[in-house]
C-alpha cells in the first residue's frame, strides 16, 4: 500500500472513531497519537468489537496476535497510529 | 400497520418462577396472557446456555447445524487458542434474514449474536456483549443509532453493556449493591420498551422481535430469594428486601410485557420464549481439576500464578486458562465453564501430533466412560446424567468446532475450569443455574386457549413464527410447528407450508480472524463469573 493508501486508511479510522467518539461526548481531537485506553477510556472489550467492525471492513485482521505482541513489548496502551499500522501492513500483506 | 407477529424473548424463564408469582399478582398480564393462550415446556438444545439456544431460536436449527456452542470459540478444528463467537458464527439464515428475504418488515432488538448486524428489512439493535461505546456499530440502518439517541431518556449506557455500571457484579455484589444491580436491570428493559414502542410506531414492522435479558442475569445472582422453596431461609431484612426488589422487577416486567402486547394487532401472534429454564445449583465441579486427578490433565509450571480479574484492561500480564496448560501432557481439557465441553489434543501447539484417529477414539471412549462414572464425593450421586460425543449430539455441517465430548451436568452442578482445592465443592450458598426446561406461551389466531400444550424442542420456535408470518418453512429446518398448539380446523384452514432450503453461509472459523483477545477473554470470564455463569 502507498502512502496514499495509507492516509486514505488513516482517514477511514479517524472517521470511524469520531463518529463514535462524539457518543461519548470526546470532545478533543482525534490523532494518530490519540491512545485508546489512556484517552479514550477504552476497555479490552471494547477493542475487540471494534475489531470485529473493522474486520468486516478491511476482511481477515490478526488481531489478538497484534495486542498479544504489543504486550510481550510491554506496551501499556496502543495508538490510533498503531492500528492504522497494523491494519496497513495487513492490508498490503492481502493485497 | 401493527406487527403481525410478536416474538418476546424471555432469557432463562422458567415456570418455577413465573407461575407462582402469576397466582400471586405480581405478574397480571402474564396470568391473563396464559388464559387467553396455550403454554408449554420448552426443551433448550445441549447445552442449555444463551448464545446456542438463542441460535436455535433464530434459526430452527440445532447447534451443529447453526455452528454455535459456546460463548466462546475454537479459532478452527485443532487450535488452542479462543475467540469470542459473533454473528459472523451464526453458520445460515436467521428468522430475521428470512422475513426480510420475504419481503417482511422487522424490528430486531437486543439479541445476542446480532453484532456485526446482518442487514435486514427493518431495524436491528444489538444485544449480547456489545459494549455502549460500540452501540453505534451495531445498529442497522446506518443512521439508526442518530434516530435512537434523539429517543426521549434514552441512554446507550442503560441499553446495553457497560462495564463501569457492571462493575459491581464483577466484583462480585457486595450485599449493599444488590438492590442497585437488581434496579439496573428494572431501567435497561424499560430502556428496550422504549425503544420498541419508537420503532414499531415509525417501521410497520411484520415481525417484532425483542429480547428481555434481565431475568436470566438476576436469577443467576439472586435465585435464593426467588425460589419459593426456599423462601423460608429469607431471614433478614436485608434478605427480604431483596426479595421484595426481585419481585419488583418481575412486576414491572410483565408491565412492559402488557405494552408490547399491546402494540400488536389484535389479530397477531404474540410469542413469549426463553432460551431455557433455570434452577438452583450448589455443587461445583473443578471439572480440569477433576482431569489433572485422572491423569488427562496437567498444568503447567507457571500454572500457580494468580489469575487477574482486574477490570482495568491495559496490557498487563493476564494470563489466560489454557496457556496455564502443559499441552504435551495434556490429553483432554475443558477450555470454558460455560459449554459444557471438553477437547481432546489431537495437535500441540507447535503442530505436533499429539493422538493418533485411533487413540483419539480409544481415549474419548475411556474418558467419557469416567465421566459417565464421576460421583459426588459426599452423596455419591453422579455428576453427569449424560456424556455424550459430538457426533451423537451436533451432527451438521459445523460438527467440527464442536467439543468432542459434551456433558449434560446433573441438576444443581455447576463447572469451574479453575484449579480448585478439590474436583468437588460445595458452595456455602445457592445460586441460579441453567436448566433444560423453559417456557413458552403464545396467544392468537387460531392458537387453543388456556390449555398446556405437550412440552416441545426450542428449534420449534422458528417454524412457529414463519407460520404467523405466513411464510414457508425451510425444508432443512430442523423445527416443525408442533402438534397441540393450534386447532385442527386453522391449520387445516391455514397448513403449514414447506420451503426451499435456508442458505448456509462459509464458516469463517479458519478465515476469520480472531476477536478475543487475552485480556477480554479474562473479563469476559470475570463477568460471567459474577452473574453465576462459572465458578
Amino acid at each position: 500500500m502507498n502512502d496514499a493508501g495509507y492516509l486514505r486508511l488513516l482517514a477511514e479510522v479517524l472517521e470511524t472513531l469520531q463518529d463514535l467518539a462524539a457518543d461519548w461526548e470526546y470532545s478533543r481531537p482525534l490523532t494518530p497519537a490519540t491512545t485508546f485506553f489512556g484517552d479514550l477510556g477504552f476497555e479490552s472489550l471494547d477493542l475487540v468489537v471494534l475489531g470485529a467492525a473493522l474486520q468486516r471492513r478491511y476482511g481477515r485482521l490478526p488481531f489478538a496476535e497484534f495486542l498479544a505482541t504489543l504486550g510481550q513489548q510491554g506496551r501499556q496502551d496502543i495508538t490510533v497510529g498503531d492500528l492504522v499500522a497494523f491494519i496497513r501492513q495487513h492490508v498490503a500483506q492481502g493485497a | 400497520m401493527p406487527p403481525q407477529t410478536v416474538l418476546i424473548g424471555l432469557d432463562g424463564a422458567t415456570f418455577t418462577i413465573l407461575t407462582p408469582l402469576m397466582e400471586q399478582g405480581v405478574m397480571p398480564f402474564l396470568r391473563q396472557f396464559q388464559q387467553q393462550g396455550v403454554r408449554a415446556v420448552v426443551r433448550s438444545v445441549t447445552p442449555p446456555l444463551t448464545p446456542p439456544a438463542w441460535a436455535s431460536v433464530m434459526t430452527g436449527k440445532l447447534p451443529g447445524q447453526h455452528g454455535v456452542f459456546d460463548f466462546f470459540q475454537r479459532e478452527g478444528s485443532e487450535s488452542h487458542h479462543l475467540r469470542f463467537v459473533t454473528a459472523e458464527d451464526v453458520g445460515t439464515e436467521t428468522l430475521w434474514t428470512l422475513a426480510s428475504r420475504h419481503g417482511r418488515r422487522v424490528v430486531v432488538l437486543n439479541f445476542p449474536l446480532t453484532f456485526p448486524p446482518p442487514p435486514v428489512n427493518g431495524c436491528l439493535v444489538p444485544g449480547g456483549w456489545v459494549p455502549w461505546r460500540q452501540l453505534r456499530l451495531g445498529c442497522y440502518p446506518p443512521g439508526l443509532f442518530d434516530r435512537l439517541r434523539a429517543l426521549p431518556g434514552f441512554n446507550a449506557r442503560e441499553l446495553v453493556l457497560d462495564m463501569a455500571l457492571e462493575a459491581r457484579a464483577l466484583e462480585g455484589c457486595a450485599p449493599e449493591e444488590y438492590l442497585a444491580w437488581i434496579d439496573l436491570h428494572i431501567r435497561r428493559e424499560q430502556r428496550w420498551g422504549e425503544v420498541l414502542q419508537a420503532l414499531v410506531r415509525t417501521e410497520a414492522p411484520d415481525l417484532v422481535a425483542v429480547l428481555f435479558d434481565g431475568l436470566d442475569k438476576i436469577q443467576h445472582l439472586c435465585w435464593r430469594f426467588l425460589d419459593p422453596a426456599l423462601a423460608s431461609t429469607l431471614a433478614t431484612p436485608w434478605e427480604q428486601a431483596v426479595a421484595a426488589r426481585c419481585r419488583d422487577y418481575f412486576r414491572q416486567l410483565d408491565a412492559l410485557l402488557a405494552t408490547c402486547s399491546a402494540l400488536a394487532d389484535p389479530a397477531a401472534t404474540v410469542f413469549l420464549v426463553s432460551d431455557h429454564g433455570f434452577g438452583p445449583a450448589r455443587t461445583v465441579w473443578y471439572l480440569n481439576a477433576w482431569l489433572e486427578q485422572h491423569g488427562y490433565l496437567a498444568w503447567a509450571p507457571t500454572a500457580d500464578q494468580p489469575i487477574t480479574t482486574d477490570p482495568q484492561l491495559g496490557f498487563r500480564a493476564i494470563a489466560r486458562h489454557l496457556s496455564y496448560l502443559d499441552w504435551h501432557r495434556t490429553v483432554a481439557y475443558a477450555p470454558t465453564p460455560t459449554g459444557h465441553g471438553l477437547y481432546l489434543v489431537r495437535r500441540r501447539p507447535d503442530g505436533g501430533v499429539a493422538l493418533t484417529e485411533d487413540e483419539y477414539q480409544r481415549q474419548r471412549q475411556a474418558l467419557a466412560a469416567a465421566l459417565r462414572a464421576a460421583r459426588h464425593p459426599a452423596t455419591g450421586q453422579p455428576l453427569v446424567t449424560a456424556v455424550a460425543t459430538r457426533e451423537e449430539v451436533f451432527a451438521g455441517p459445523y460438527q467440527d468446532r464442536a467439543p468432542d465430548l459434551v456433558l449434560s451436568l446433573a441438576p444443581g452442578t455447576l463447572i469451574s475450569i479453575l484449579r480448585g482445592p478439590a474436583a468437588v465443592v460445595e458452595r456455602a450458598e445457592v445460586v441460579g443455574t441453567h436448566h433444560p426446561e423453559g417456557v413458552f406461551l403464545a396467544a392468537g389466531p387460531g392458537l387453543r386457549a388456556g390449555v398446556q400444550g405437550p412440552s416441545f424442542s426450542l428449534v420449534d420456535v422458528a417454524p412457529l413464527v414463519l407460520h404467523s408470518l405466513d411464510l414457508p418453512v425451510p425444508e432443512d429446518m430442523a423445527g416443525r410447528v408442533p402438534p397441540g398448539l393450534y386447532r385442527a380446523e386453522f391449520l387445516r384452514h391455514r397448513p403449514v407450508r414447506r420451503g426451499p432450503a435456508s442458505a448456509l453461509r462459509p464458516a469463517p472459523s479458519t478465515a476469520g480472524a480472531r476477536l478475543f483477545d487475552a485480556e477480554a477473554e479474562a473479563t469476559m470470564l470475570a463477568r460471567l463469573r459474577a452473574l453465576g455463569y462459572i465458578e
